[in-house]
C-alpha cells in the first residue's frame, strides 16, 4: 500500500473513532441529565406523605398511582440509568484509548509522508523557488 | 499583565507562553467551544427559572382568586404529577427557583473563569505573533 493510501485509511479510521467517541459523550451527557431528573423526582417523593396523590402521565391521561409503586418505579429507573452510565463510561474509556493510539499512528504516517515529500523536493531541484 | 489570571490552579501547570501558536490556537478553539456551550446552558437555565417564576405567579392567582381550588396538580418531572395545596405548590416552585439560581451562580463563575482563560490565551497569541513572525515562521511546520 502506498503511503498516501495508508495515510488516508488511517485518517478515516481515526475520524470514525472520533465520531464514536463524540456519540458516547453525548449518550453520557443524556444519561446524566436523566439521572439528575429522576433523582430530583425521588427526592420529591421522599418529602411526600404516604397518602399523597401521585399521578403518572400515560399518553394524554393522568393515571393515579400508589406512592409505593411510583417510588419503586423511579428507583428502578435510577438503577437502570446507573448501570447504563457504567456501560457508557467503559465505552468512553475504550474509545479514548483507541483514539489516542490511532492519533499516534496518523502522526507517524504523516511524518513519514512529509519526509518523503521533502526528499522528493530535494532530488528534483526546481530552479525558481 | 494587570488582570489577575488564575489559570486553573488544579491542573498540572503548563505555562501558556511555553506553547507554540498552533497549540495556542487549539486551546483557543476549545475554550471558545466550551464557552458557547456554557452560555447556551446559562440561557436555558435562565429560561427554566423564568418558567418556575411564572408558575409561582399562576398558583398565587389560583390561591387568591377562585376559592374552589385549594389544590393544584404539579408536574414534578419524568411524567409524574403530584397533588399539592397551593401553599405547598408555591413552596415547591420557590425551591426550584432557588435551586436554579444556585446553578446559575456557579455556572456564571465557570463562564467567567473560561473567559479569563480565553483572554489570557489570546494575549499570549498576540504577543507571540508580534514578537517575531520571523522566528515563529522558522519553527512552524506549515
Amino acid at each position: 500500500m502506498s503511503l498516501e493510501t495508508r495515510l488516508e485509511t488511517v485518517t478515516q479510521e481515526f475520524q470514525k473513532i472520533q465520531k464514536d467517541l463524540s456519540n458516547a459523550i453525548e449518550a453520557r451527557q443524556r444519561l446524566d441529565s436523566q439521572l439528575q431528573e429522576n433523582e430530583i423526582v425521588q427526592k420529591e417523593f421522599n418529602l411526600l406523605k404516604d397518602d399523597a396523590n401521585i399521578y403518572k402521565l400515560i399518553g394524554p391521561v393522568l393515571v393515579k398511582q400508589e406512592k409505593t409503586e411510583a417510588v419503586s418505579n423511579v428507583a428502578k429507573r435510577l438503577e437502570y440509568i446507573r448501570s447504563e452510565i457504567k456501560r457508557v463510561e467503559a465505552q468512553l474509556q475504550d474509545y479514548t484509548q483507541k483514539s489516542e493510539s490511532k492519533k499516534t499512528e496518523v502522526i507517524k504516517i504523516q511524518t513519514e509522508y512529509q519526509t518523503k515529500l521533502q526528499q522528493q523536493k530535494q532530488t528534483v531541484v526546481t530552479p525558481n523557488k | 499583565m494587570s488582570t489577575t489570571t488564575k489559570t486553573a490552579s488544579s491542573q498540572p501547570t503548563v505555562e501558556l507562553t511555553d506553547l507554540d501558536l498552533q497549540q495556542l490556537a487549539e486551546i483557543k478553539k476549545q475554550l471558545e467551544e466550551e464557552l458557547s456551550h456554557l452560555t447556551n446552558s446559562f440561557a436555558q437555565l435562565k429560561q427554566a427559572q423564568n418558567k418556575f417564576q411564572a408558575c409561582i405567579v399562576s398558583v398565587d392567582a389560583v390561591k387568591s382568586g377562585n376559592a374552589d381550588a385549594e389544590k393544584v396538580i404539579v408536574d414534578v418531572g419524568t411524567g409524574y404529577y403530584v397533588e399539592k395545596s397551593t401553599d405547598d405548590a408555591i413552596k415547591f416552585f420557590t425551591d426550584k427557583v432557588e435551586y436554579v439560581k444556585k446553578n446559575l451562580e456557579s455556572l456564571q463563575q465557570t463562564i467567567t473563569t473560561k473567559q479569563n482563560n480565553l483572554r489570557a490565551t489570546l494575549d499570549v497569541m498576540q504577543m507571540k505573533i508580534s514578537l517575531g513572525s520571523a522566528a515563529a515562521g522558522a519553527s512552524a511546520p506549515k
